[in-house]
């Protein structure tokens, strides 16, 4: 696999500085060879006396994009190591005619004027002057042309994609529209100035030929998929991050901070950078604490993407923050306007207390805005929309969630590990670099005679062995939108007493869905010597169920869906359940928001279990019919909200209804 | 190559366009494959522009909404480094196939100064243009349209389109 500087966000290093120059003496050798650093034999393309920049030019497009095509055709690259431009129909449009009015005008471009001037060409050296005027007089005016820098901006786009075909056959006939624009640039050149050598050329007959053989190559390795796989698309554009930028004057104003806030906008990322301790007495609900130090590292994954927005108390420290971090390339800082202390004074600052006078409206914005931001009690909420705000990099807390943010900064390191547990088509498509595909029946088979029992912990040691994981890996499991296949998973880590594992919160959706990359590669897995341990002390027979029946220390928790619970759907032995069992869908735990299917908010889930079990150290018994749904509502009481003493009936309903001398509960109406 | 033995002290002939095409692709190639984006000069051009202004005018160039926000050293870009190595490396193709010549190019029954004025105004218009593009026959319409991008596509039959409207109009600069 090819890594870019890009790619590994290094194109502002040295390295690629000198890299970039080599490149440039290559760029730079070509175009004095095509006979560029020559005005006459440029503008000879506008008289059709000489063809050459089409000619060199046309090539050059058609084998940097064969390239390219066979590149990512044959796996060498993938589309996250390239930086595509985005189309901005209005401006490029604008600035293409322009740019070719003075071409013709001046005879040069700015590249071939470079190449003039080493060629000792002084009308080079005046149109590079006036560049360099054209450049300035462009940022003079900036102003008035914010509207047209970003007019049309529609993202990354591909000729290709826009006509509804594969990358490979438009490049097919982009090759023959070439090839026939050579040979009418050499007739044109014979008939008009006598000269076009290469027209029937041996040599133009062989280039020709050459071209199409590569295209026709292409289309060969390209057959079996029909690619429309698209790259990871780079929205919002930087045009039009640039140009929110300056009409904000990359400042936030205190008002408008607090109305996205409350807008649940996703992509708001609300930095404070005043100490822990300062942060810890008062901050703006929804702000993260990361102290300026630490910034590059933690906003590395948001670099470009979505809104950063800093404050502290006042605004020198954001402002020295936000110039760092433009010079290293982040063009989404902002700074929110009087800090703290403006965002006190403009929103938090009671309508009682202010001096200006205030419309009914206006009080009532100040009344939502306390509501939410102060937990002011007397002041109407105001209903927030619902909408998944982007990941932090927090630390996970293990076992626990695991934020696509953080993974996205810790991907790659030796003992972080990825099992994603969606189905293989799914994975085999697209997946996290270095995840290992595994189905969650994995670890599950018969035991006792019963079926779909989670392995005993030799057979899960020596998968995990093969697996490559070892006992002090941080192990994150990645679910596609049932986040029970990744608990299932999580028990077999739980059963073998590994200490860091969690669940990557919102699973692989909300990962594509904040655009982090993916791939399509096996990952490298080295094996390894998964020790046995001891049995878990969690996980509980019918017998000790049957112990605990009718105990007032006890509460046995059913997850199944209500109607088997009561027994109107019958998909066992016996329908009902469990005599005193209380029922607790797995499915309520689980949300949608925005097409992202994640556990609830810790507070929610927190409250919803306070109503079933009356303390935190009661002995809990999960069950469903075979352990995978059960396996979630585990995972939350007891990694999640902390219960010390949940235990797990894996056998479930489907043993306990087939053994007749238990005894089951079916409510009327049953069957 | 189409080389024949030239005479000494004369210019070598260019090379064949279509090798020095495959050349030149072959280089914004490699730049996709190394450094992830594509070649461009324009690019260096404007970093140079923004040191320019900011050598005049410090504060006002800080300050400013477009050059301002490539901080206080626009120079440190490798778009910069990349021009610098086409003049470098034009330099080196030059000398060895001896075409340095000291001169104002243009048409024999031309005035070196409509010349001069007109590759002045080409390069203010090219300045311009290239920003308000983010790129020029370089960044845009060469890299881009490797790379398939239906924008630089249009703007690549855009600069042809606005060149050939223009032709006509300049045609005396090259009239012999």
């Amino acid at each position: 696999m090819i890594e870019t500087f890009f790619g590994n966000n290094a194109l502002a290093g040295s390295t690629a500085m000198l890299a970039a120059l080599a490149i440039g003496l290559a760029f730079g050798f070509a175009l004095e060879r095509a006979g560029f650093g020559s005005s006459r034999r440029l503008a000879g393309i506008f008289y059709l006396r000489d063809m050459a920049v089409l000619k060199v030019m046309f090539t050059a497009v058609i084998v940097a994009m064969l390239g390219l095509l066979y590149a990512r055709g044959l796996g060498w690259i993938d589309a996250e190591q390239l930086f595509f431009m985005p189309s901005i129909y209005g401006a490029q449009i604008a600035g293409g005619l322009i740019l070719g009015v003075g071409f013709v005008v001046g005879a040069w471009c700015p590249g071939t004027a470079a190449v003039g001037l080493a060629s000792g060409r002084w009308d080079a050296a005046v149109f590079l002057g006036g560049t360099v005027l054209g450049s300035i007089l462009f940022n003079e005016m900036f102003g008035l042309l914010k509207g047209l820098y970003a007019w049309g901006d529609s993202g990354v786009q591909f000729a290709w994609q826009s006509l509804g075909m594969s990358a490979a056959s438009f490049a097919a006939i982009f090759v023959l529209v070439a090839i026939g624009c050579f040979w009418g640039a050499e007739y044109i050149e014979r008939r008009v100035a006598g000269t076009g050598v290469y027209w029937r050329s041996p040599f133009l007959k062989a280039f020709s030929v050459a071209m199409v053989v590569l295209a026709v190559g292409l289309l060969a390795i390209d057959g079996g998929s029909p690619t429309t796989e698209k790259p990871t698309p780079h929205a919002p554009s930087e045009a039009a991050l640039l140009a929110q930028i300056a009409e904000a004057k990359d400042h936030m104003e205190p008002e408008e901070l607090a109305d996205r806030i409350m807008a649940a906008e996703a992509g708001l990322f609300l930095v404070d950078i005043r100490p822990a301790e300062e942060f810890e007495a008062f901050n703006i609900r929804g702000a993260v604490n990361i102290e300026m130090a630490g910034l590059p590292a933690a906003l590395a994954p948001y670099k470009n993407r979505g809104l950063i927005v800093l404050y502290s108390n006042g605004m020198t420290h954001p402002a020295q923050a936000r110039d760092a971090l433009a010079r290293m390339g982040y063009a989404n800082v902002y700074m929110l306007t009087d800090g703290l202390e403006g965002f006190r004074e403009r929103v938090l600052k009671p309508a009682s207390l202010r001096t200006e006078p205030l419309s009914i409206k206006q009080t009532a914005q100040i009344n939502s805005w306390r509501h939410y931001f102060m937990g002011d009690a007397k002041a109407p909420a105001a209903t927030p929309v619902a909408q998944l705000p982007l990941s932090l990099p927090t630390s996970p807390k293990l076992p626990g969630l695991v934020e696509p943010a953080w993974l996205a900064g810790n991907l790659g390191k030796k003992d972080v590990r990825v099992l994603d547990v969606r189905q293989q088509p799914l994975y085999n498509t697209a997946h996290i670099q270095g995840s290992v595909c595994v189905s969650p029946e994995h670890f599950r088979g018969v035991v006792g005679g019963v079926s779909s029992m989670l392995l005993p912990s030799d057979v899960l040691a020596r998968h995990m062995s093969l697996l490559g994981i070892r006992p002090t890996d941080t192990v994150v499991i990645v679910p596609d939108d049932k986040p029970h296949d990744a608990t299932l998973v999580s028990m077999a880590f739980a059963r073998l007493g590994h200490s860091r594992y969690g669940i990557l919160n919102g699973g692989f959706a909300r990962w594509t869905a904040e655009k982090h990359a993916v791939t399509k590669d096996l990952p490298a897995v080295e094996p390894s010597d998964y020790p046995i341990g001891s049995p878990d002390r969690f996980t509980v027979d019918y017998r000790q169920v049957r112990e605990h029946l009718d105990r007032k220390d006890t509460v046995i928790i059913d997850v199944r869906p209500t109607e088997f619970y009561t027994g109107q759907k019958i998909e066992e032995a016996r329908g009902g359940h469990i005599p005193g069992a209380k029922n607790r869908p797995y499915t309520e735990d689980v949300t949608t928001v925005g097409g992202v299917t994640l556990l609830r908010s810790i507070d929610d889930l927190a409250n919803a279990y306070a109503r079933l079990i009356p303390s935190k150290d009661m002995k809990v018994i999960v069950h469903c019919r075979t352990g995978h749904q059960a396996s979630q509502t585990f995972f939350v009481i007891r990694n999640l909200l902390g219960y010390s003493n949940v235990l797990w009936y894996d056998g479930g309903w489907s043993e306990w209804s087939a053994r007749s001398e238990l005894p089951a509960v079916q409510e009327k109406g049953g069957k | 190559m189409n080389e024949q033995l030239p005479k000494n002290d004369s210019p070598k002939p260019y090379m064949n366009p279509y090798l020095a095409g495959v050349l030149l692709g072959l280089t914004l190639l490699a730049s996709y494959l190394i450094l992830g984006a594509g070649l461009g000069a324009s690019g260096g051009i404007a970093r140079l522009s923004a040191w320019v202004e900011g050598c005049i005018l410090p504060s006002h160039t800080k300050s400013s909404e477009y050059f301002g926000a490539w901080g206080g050293k626009p120079l440190n870009y490798y778009l910069v480094f990349m021009l610098a190595g086409v003049f470098l490396g034009g330099l080196f193709s030059a000398v060895l196939a001896r075409r340095v010549k000291s001169q104002v190019e243009r048409g024999r029954r031309t005035s070196r100064r409509l010349r001069v004025a007109l590759a002045l105004i080409g390069g203010v218009l090219a300045g311009f243009a290239s920003r308000l593009a983010q790129g020029c026959t370089s960044g845009q319409a060469l890299s881009g349209s490797a790379m398939l991008l239906s924008g630089s596509l249009v703007f690549l039959i855009c600069v042809f389109a606005g060149g050939y409207a223009a032709a006509w109009l300049v045609r005396r600069q090259w009239h012999d």
